[in-house]
């Protein structure tokens, strides 16, 4: 009792504080910071399992140097993966920015409109995305899209002929070929993403739209003047959201790799494998924040 | 604003809106289609949305195939149980991160983030190791098929994706206004009291989005679940095995080979099986959802 009364007001809040994370405290040191770290010791070890014990024996760089020399599916999955990102997250993001824009805008029938594109994200995270992507794929209508891929490739192709440029038009064929065969993936991976800047769109005050308004300010000049400095910081965090989402997907190449090795009991080359991966995935992470951050600071 | 753009914008969303929402629900619509037609209709090129023999026989099949009764039960006492206690665990430590002061805070923010980065494949191995043996010291059981190896996380706020809901939840208290709890604290309430009595109702738009997406990230949940259990059911684990078990059922042996074209209508009412739980729950939830994430202040 008499200890209890010397702690101050500030003491005692901040043993409130324990007290409310006390439970997840336990919990990551458990399920959080003991396998991160005993992964990370794998990935420099030969593993057995004998009578239910596993058994570490200290390899050094082994590991790492065997997986990404001698696995060669597991290197050409990780470049694949790595360029298939470069390229789909801009598009996700300028997708998802110009539904926000739209959706944020007053039209009969908004709400529906909005219900439906949220859809895709209780759809998209599990194996009914699997089947749903591999039917389309294989039913007729795979054809009829296959159709008109080639139909607006050629009239771009032409089109830039026509103006007189010759060369890049092979370039920009492949370009939109393959825009075109994953526009089903790019929107129905946008879900979140669009949530997220509709968030930020509502986060523009009314004072300031009707400001512009009386100042005559285009729609044009709304955009870029006004909507793009608010939602900026939503940017960042949508390509932070957009690159962790598709790396951390259990349906991605690499992640099936990982998983197969597990199955084989190869310990020691998975964890190797899955470190590479994260440290991966924390540069691309450092690089996208330094830029910003850049960015925030002009 | 000039009439003329503004028509011709008009016009353009309306087309645009149209198109998108038909890639939407194009799957959606087209495992209706399917489901409620005989395998013979693929085949037919006059067949497009409109089966031609209409029958509920696949419908049938493809429940008793999953043992549809018996699997929803499991995945409801498994993922939804799952997701409703780890939306409470991670409301709890979001509160505690976002309200009070204390040594290491920054630290813990940091493993906070880390658990959003680091890929869930990083540590299940080491997981499924340490829940073979788990215990302490001589006290050692073997949890592997148990439900306790989703539950356990999801208690302690550790479950999939709970680094991303406390930092949603995290970023939505300390958008609450303080004077909230200060009136709570002078009326003599404990922090405890203050978190559940005051805070949780003014919480609840997100509370409820939390709720959704935690429970869509654990009915699709298809990793964690084959690594931890063998025999246990859930929808998800039965959609992904559907193809063998159906070909069992029908044509009595896994090897019989078949077009996959002929397939689709089976696998397609396992999909409409499988997310229809979800799809009524969206439909009911709906208008909180797309209000409350608005609501929330969600900034990473």
């Amino acid at each position: 009792m008499k200890e209890k009364i010397k702690i101050p007001h500030s003491g005692r809040k901040s043993l409130y504080g324990y007290g409310f994370i006390s439970l997840w405290l336990v919990g990551t040191v458990i399920f959080f910071l003991i396998p991160l770290v005993k992964s990370l010791i794998y990935s420099f070890s030969e593993v057995s399992i004998d009578s239910g014990k596993t058994v570490t024996e200290w390899v050094g760089f082994e590991k790492y140097i065997k997986v990404l020399t001698e696995d060669e599916k597991y290197t050409e999955y990780l470049t694949d993966m790595l360029v298939e990102t470069l390229w789909k997250t801009p598009l996700i993001i300028i997708f998802s920015m110009f539904i926000a824009v739209v959706l944020n805008q007053n039209f009969r029938g908004r709400t529906l409109a909005r219900a439906v594109f949220f859809l895709p994200v209780i759809i998209v995270t599990g194996s009914v995305y699997k089947v749903i992507s591999n039917d389309i794929n294989t039913s007729v209508v795979g054809d009829a899209e296959k159709f008109s891929t080639v139909f607006s490739t050629n009239l771009i192709g032409e089109f830039l002929e026509f103006i007189g440029v010759y060369g890049i038009s092979d370039k920009v064929n492949t370009l939109i070929s393959a825009v075109a065969d994953n526009i089903f993936g790019i929107v129905w991976n946008s879900g979140i993403q669009i949530t997220l800047f509709l968030a930020a769109l509502q986060g523009i005050p009314v004072s300031v739209r009707e400001a512009a308004t009386l100042d005559g300010a285009t729609a044009w000049e709304y955009f870029w003047k006004i909507t793009v400095p608010y939602i900026k910081p939503f940017i960042l965090a949508n390509v932070i959201f957009t690159v962790i989402d598709t790396f951390t997907n259990p349906l991605n190449t690499v992640m099936e790799r990982i998983g197969t090795m597990r199955n084989q009991w190869a310990f020691g080359e998975a964890s190797a494998m899955a470190w590479i991966y994260f440290i991966i995935i924390m540069v691309i992470i450092g690089i996208i924040s330094s830029f910003s951050r850049r960015d925030f600071n002009e | 604003m000039n009439k003329l753009p503004k028509k011709i914008w008009v016009f353009f969303r309306t087309v645009i809106l149209t198109g998108i929402s038909f890639i939407i629900m194009y799957p959606v619509i087209y495992m209706v289609s399917c489901a409620f037609r005989e395998s013979t209709d693929m085949n037919d090129p006059s067949v497009m949305w409109l089966p031609k023999h209409f029958t509920l026989d696949v419908m049938k099949d493809t429940i008793k195939a999953m043992d549809f009764g018996n699997t929803l039960k499991n995945t409801l006492f498994l993922n939804v149980g799952c997701a409703v206690v780890q939306v409470i665990s991670c409301a709890v430590t979001g509160y505690g991160f976002a309200r009070f002061d204390f040594r290491g805070k920054r630290f813990l923010s940091a493993i906070v983030i880390m658990m959003i980065l680091v890929p869930p494949q990083v540590i299940s191995l080491p997981l499924y190791t340490q829940f073979m043996n788990f215990g302490i010291g001589s006290f050692r059981i073997n949890l592997i098929d148990n439900m306790l190896t989703m539950y356990l996380p999801a208690i302690t706020a550790n479950g999939l994706k709970a680094g991303l809901m406390i930092l949603i939840f995290r970023q939505f208290f300390s958008g609450l206004p303080r004077e909230l709890e200060d009136a709570a604290y002078i009326d003599g309430c404990s922090p405890l009291r203050t978190f559940t009595a005051v805070i949780l109702p003014n919480a609840l738009p997100a509370v409820l989005t939390v709720f959704l997406f935690s429970v869509v990230i654990y009915w699709n949940d298809c990793y964690t679940s084959t690594v931890f259990f063998r025999n246990t059911k859930t929808l998800t684990l039965v959609l992904e095995n559907l193809d063998s078990q159906l070909k069992k059922n029908l044509f009595g042996s896994a090897d019989v080979q078949i077009s996959p074209r002929e397939q689709i209508v089976w696998k397609e009412a396992g999909c409409l099986l499988s997310i229809t739980p979800l799809l009524v729950m969206y439909v009911c939830l709906q208008k909180h959802f797309t209000e409350g994430i608005e609501r929330s202040g969600l900034v990473m």
